[in-house]
């Protein structure tokens, strides 16, 4: 099956446009060609998507984002397609071109999959990387222990029922055991149809003592799009997993990602979430670690400006003794931007000699820019260290001033600083070709 | 960890002020909440027209607003309200002289210590029995300098213009359930009125004692610190145990007028079948200086975040909360910073101690208003795990507008080490000793704080709750 790809200007944002069949199952549904399972999942997942309520901001989770102003039933899902091999778009080659080493690449355009390469050394040591339409025939054991046995938060519930309703493109990235990737997968996800909501999914599956590193990255011009991803993670017994997601949509775009990490016995998983673009991102992001050793490091950086609007919803659940968690979120906000940080170390009983840390740190760098820091803690174990830090505050004038008084202009200063203030966060990210792609999108955004 | 026996050692659970006492009150209302009910309050104290009609409409706010969902479990509330006595009236005057107070009552309160802590250490005390104050008094050198220290329901008599004029403007009848409760049957608390400059040097205390069964109690207290002056009101709170609940909830308004500084300090030990869901706040003015002083270590539920909104240039607010949760016990406790004018300043510090399946929550909010420029706050909670059934939360909201603002917030949870215990008892500490001297030493930065010396009634709270027989 085939749809036309063409490339259409962007709707000028809060303008309603007439769309010709909004969210409409079952014309999306009509004539897949997909395994039952898949089929089964979504018209469940459409049925629940029904019967539950929109999250109001009476809702404790999404009390500072408002999601009635989003009109969901305007947007029209793309639908699957069979994989293709397209040329890649430029925004893509550009960032391909400068970037070093990876191990596999992996482009999605709307709804399709439309490039796929992968190292043949890792392809014959066992290393999956294909469409997740492809995995659902080909890797159906892998789907039903991950994508179809997750279960989301309560307050996760709507947008991730609206997500595998719609579930188009995406990915499976299988390590097997005891393999281990030198260089990141690097994926791109480019929207450029106007009105379309783009479900898309991220499967992570490392085997016991595998170790690999993705970048998710998310690309659009300005146009009206609305972009539910999930992403879930889930590291076996020992493995090392590194998931990255760069969100550099255009304005316009409405963006939510899910994201479930799952540590087993001394699983080491760090996450790092980066949001420059959309006008509302917001990410759910929860490590569970079941498995007694295991560690998990989450790590964020967002940098907002005009009106854009970035909530971030964290849970590290520690349901293992011995485990380690650490969370360090900074954002920087210009104009009117706003950013809200909520999380969560919830310490089950007999999680003991777990050690759980959460810092948010927030820079305001305009006199309309708000920042909302919730550092929460349930703790019913006693054998723990956690603790929680959050700060909020403008740049240090001093600062300032010293970098100005040596020939710097004002907003370059501030700009330095701004980059020094992230550099704590890049600092912890383990492998440096990751680094160097974040770092490099983040200056793209600041400017010069 | 220490073993349950050690725990016991230390007292932390004994609850001394569980008696009893038998006698029949003047007025007892019927159980549960009607118009009624409230015209019927209204009219034993002989209320002006419009504080009925607050009253009616508070009922009205009252019952539209939902049980609140967050916090504490609320879920059996409403049955016990339904079998809650709103109004009991124990006599019929209130008395300036404890010989002239039933001598039941006035045993209840020597057994509490109350008339000895007066004599030797305050300025003033008022003491609330059921739903009415029976007693208050000021000594003469503050009266002489136009202090007023007087019942609520004295307060509105005595002094209409200024009642009405600040009475609900900190706290209106729609700012939460529990505070249009209150709003509707409202009964004692304390009226306090600071003339300018005038420093009050030692504590004007109150004491609320429930002593019936299914009983509620609402009181309303409103302290009015004119520009200058300085004053430390103490509340203590105690009830004896049933095994049916009982409620309390009070409404404590607060207007710090420029310059001044005021502290409030309450230490609530009621039993542990007492919901106890209070709203506190302080409108603090130029230059002025609010402190909230929060003990809680008694009651089955606590509900109560008390807060200062800084709304002239300079203010300063202060919140120092210590919670204590045992067996049954959730203290869901914490403070409200609000920073509206410029170069505004707050400090949270909150310390809790949970043990033996016991539930402390510290939640909290910082908010700073555009505008609110150079705004200064800091928050920091501490938590103390005795032992591996107990649980604790912290759950901050800080919501910043304004770019000059610098915000911290910190928290930390920690159980007591065993190497802090071997280090101690290796210097010739029993375990117990070892045991009550961290747990002071956890709680010290808050201790400290405490006028000891005058406060006799509260110091022995403390040691009672904290220290216990060891040491």
């Amino acid at each position: 099956m085939s749809e036309p790809t063409t490339m259409t200007a962007p709707t000028p944002r809060g303008k309603e446009k007439e769309t010709p069949s909004g969210l409409d199952f079952e014309a999306f549904a009509a004539r897949l060609e997909q395994p039952e399972e898949l089929r089964a999942a979504r018209r469940a997942a459409w049925e629940r998507y029904q019967e539950l309520p929109f999250p109001t901001r009476k809702t404790e989770e999404w009390r500072y984002t408002d999601l009635s102003k989003i009109d969901f039933a305007s947007y029209t899902p793309v639908r699957p397609a069979r994989d293709a091999d397209e040329a890649l778009p430029t925004a893509v080659a550009d960032v391909l071109e400068r970037s070093g080493d990876r191990a596999g690449i992996l482009v999605q355009r709307n709804g399709r999959v439309v490039h796929v390469e992968l190292d043949p050394d890792l392809e014959a040591a066992g290393v999956t990387l294909c469409s997740l339409e492809t995995a659902a025939s080909e890797h159906p054991e892998i789907l039903a222990r991950t994508l179809y046995e997750a279960r989301p938060e309560p307050m996760e519930e709507k947008l991730w029922t609206l997500h595998q309703a719609f579930l188009t493109g995406g990915y499976l990235l299988r390590i097997p055991r005891n393999v281990k990737l030198e260089a990141p997968v690097h994926v791109f996800r480019v929207i450029d149809r106007a009105d379309a909501l783009v479900s898309t999914h991220s499967l992570v599956v490392a085997d016991t003592g595998a170790e690999g590193a993705v970048i998710d990255e998310f690309v659009s011009g300005p146009l009206r799009a609305l972009s539910v991803h999930a992403a879930i993670v889930d590291g076996g017994d020992n493995a090392t997993i590194d998931y990255v997601a760069l969100q550099r949509y255009g304005r316009g775009v409405n963006h939510f990602t899910i994201q479930h990490l799952k540590a087993n016995r001394d699983t080491k998983l760090t996450t790092f979430n980066v949001q420059l673009g959309s006008d509302l991102a917001r990410a759910d992001v929860s490590s569970r670690l079941l498995g007694a050793g295991c560690s998990s490091d989450m790590l964020a950086l967002w940098l907002g400006d005009e009106d854009q609007h970035f909530d971030h919803h964290t849970i590290q659940h520690h349901a293992a003794p011995s485990a380690h968690s650490d969370l360090l979120f900074k954002g920087a906000l210009t104009d009117r931007a706003s950013s809200v940080f909520r999380g969560l170390i919830r310490v089950d009983k007999g999680a003991q000699l777990t050690d759980a840390y959460q810092t948010n740190r927030n820079l305001l760098l305009s006199e309309d820019a708000h920042a909302t820091s919730l550092p929460n803690l349930e703790i019913e174990a006693d054998d723990v260290r956690c603790s929680h830090g959050s700060t909020t505050g403008p740049v240090d004038e001093m600062q300032l001033f010293y970098l100005m008084s040596r020939g710097l202009t004002r907003r370059q200063a501030q700009r330095l600083l701004v980059l020094g203030f992230f550099e704590e966060v890049l600092g912890r990210i383990p492998m440096t070709g990751v680094r160097g792609r974040v770092l490099e999108a983040i200056e793209e955004k600041s400017g010069t | 960890m220490p073993d349950n026996t050690t725990i016991t050692e230390l007292g932390l659970d004994e609850y001394k002020y569980g008696f009893i006492t038998e006698g029949t009150p003047k007025f007892k209302a019927q159980p549960g909440l009607s118009e009624a009910i409230v015209r019927q309050i209204s009219a034993h104290k002989d209320e002006p027209e419009w504080m009925l009609d607050f009253r009616l409409k508070a009922l009205r706010i009252y019952e539209s607003k939902p049980m609140p969902t967050w916090g504490g479990d609320l879920s059996t509330l409403e049955s016990t309200l339904d079998q809650i006595y709103f109004y009991l009236k124990p006599q019929d005057h209130m008395e300036r002289s404890w010989d002239d107070v039933p001598e039941e009552i006035k045993t209840t309160f020597e057994r509490l210590g109350i008339p000895e802590a007066e004599r030797k250490a305050l300025a003033g005390v008022g003491a609330q029995y059921e739903s009415e104050m029976v007693y208050h008094s000021l000594k003469e050198q503050w009266s002489e300098q136009g202090v007023i220290f007087e019942s609520i329901e004295d307060g509105l008599r005595l002094y209409p213009e200024m009642f009405r004029e600040h009475f609900s403007t900190v706290i209106p009848a729609g700012d939460n359930k529990f505070a249009a409760l209150n709003s509707a049957v409202w009964s004692g608390g304390s009226f306090v009125y600071l003339p300018k400059g005038v420093k009050v040097d030692i504590p004007l205390q109150a004491y609320f004692r429930v002593n019936a069964e299914r009983m509620g109690q609402f009181e309303r207290t409103l302290i009015i610190a004119d520009e200058g002056s300085e004053a430390h009101y103490i509340e203590g709170c105690t009830a004896p145990v049933y095994s049916t609940e009982s409620f309390h909830s009070g409404v404590i308004e607060i207007i710090v007028k420029k310059g001044a500084r005021f502290r409030y300090t309450t230490i609530q030990n009621w039993s542990n079948n007492m919901y106890n869901l209070v709203t506190q706040r302080a409108l603090v003015h130029e230059d002025a200086k609010m402190e909230w002083l929060d003990g809680n270590l008694g009651s089955r539920l606590t509900m109560k975040y008390p807060s200062c909104y800084l709304v002239g240039p300079r203010a300063h607010g202060e919140i120092l909360s210590i919670a204590y949760a045992g067996d049954g016990q959730h203290q869901d406790t914490g403070g409200k910073v609000v920073h509206v004018a410029p170069h505004t300043t707050s400090q949270i510090t909150s310390k809790s101690i949970s043990k033996a399946h016991g539930r402390a929550s510290y939640r909290g909010l910082c908010k700073v208003y555009d505008g609110a420029v150079g705004a200064k706050s800091n928050v920091e909670c501490d938590a103390l795990l005795l032992d591996a059934t107990s649980r604790t939360d912290t759950y901050p909201y800080i919501e910043i507008d304004e770019n000059t603002a610098s915000v911290g917030h910190e928290a930390t949870v920690s159980k007591v080490g065993d190497e802090q215990l071997f280090y101690l008892m290796s210097r010739g500490l029993s375990q117990a000793e070892a045991m009550a001297m961290i747990v002071r030493g956890f709680i010290e930065p808050i201790a400290k704080q405490l006028p000891l010396e005058y406060a006799i009634e509260l110091n022995r709270l403390i040691e009672l709750e904290m220290e216990g027989s060891v040491g």
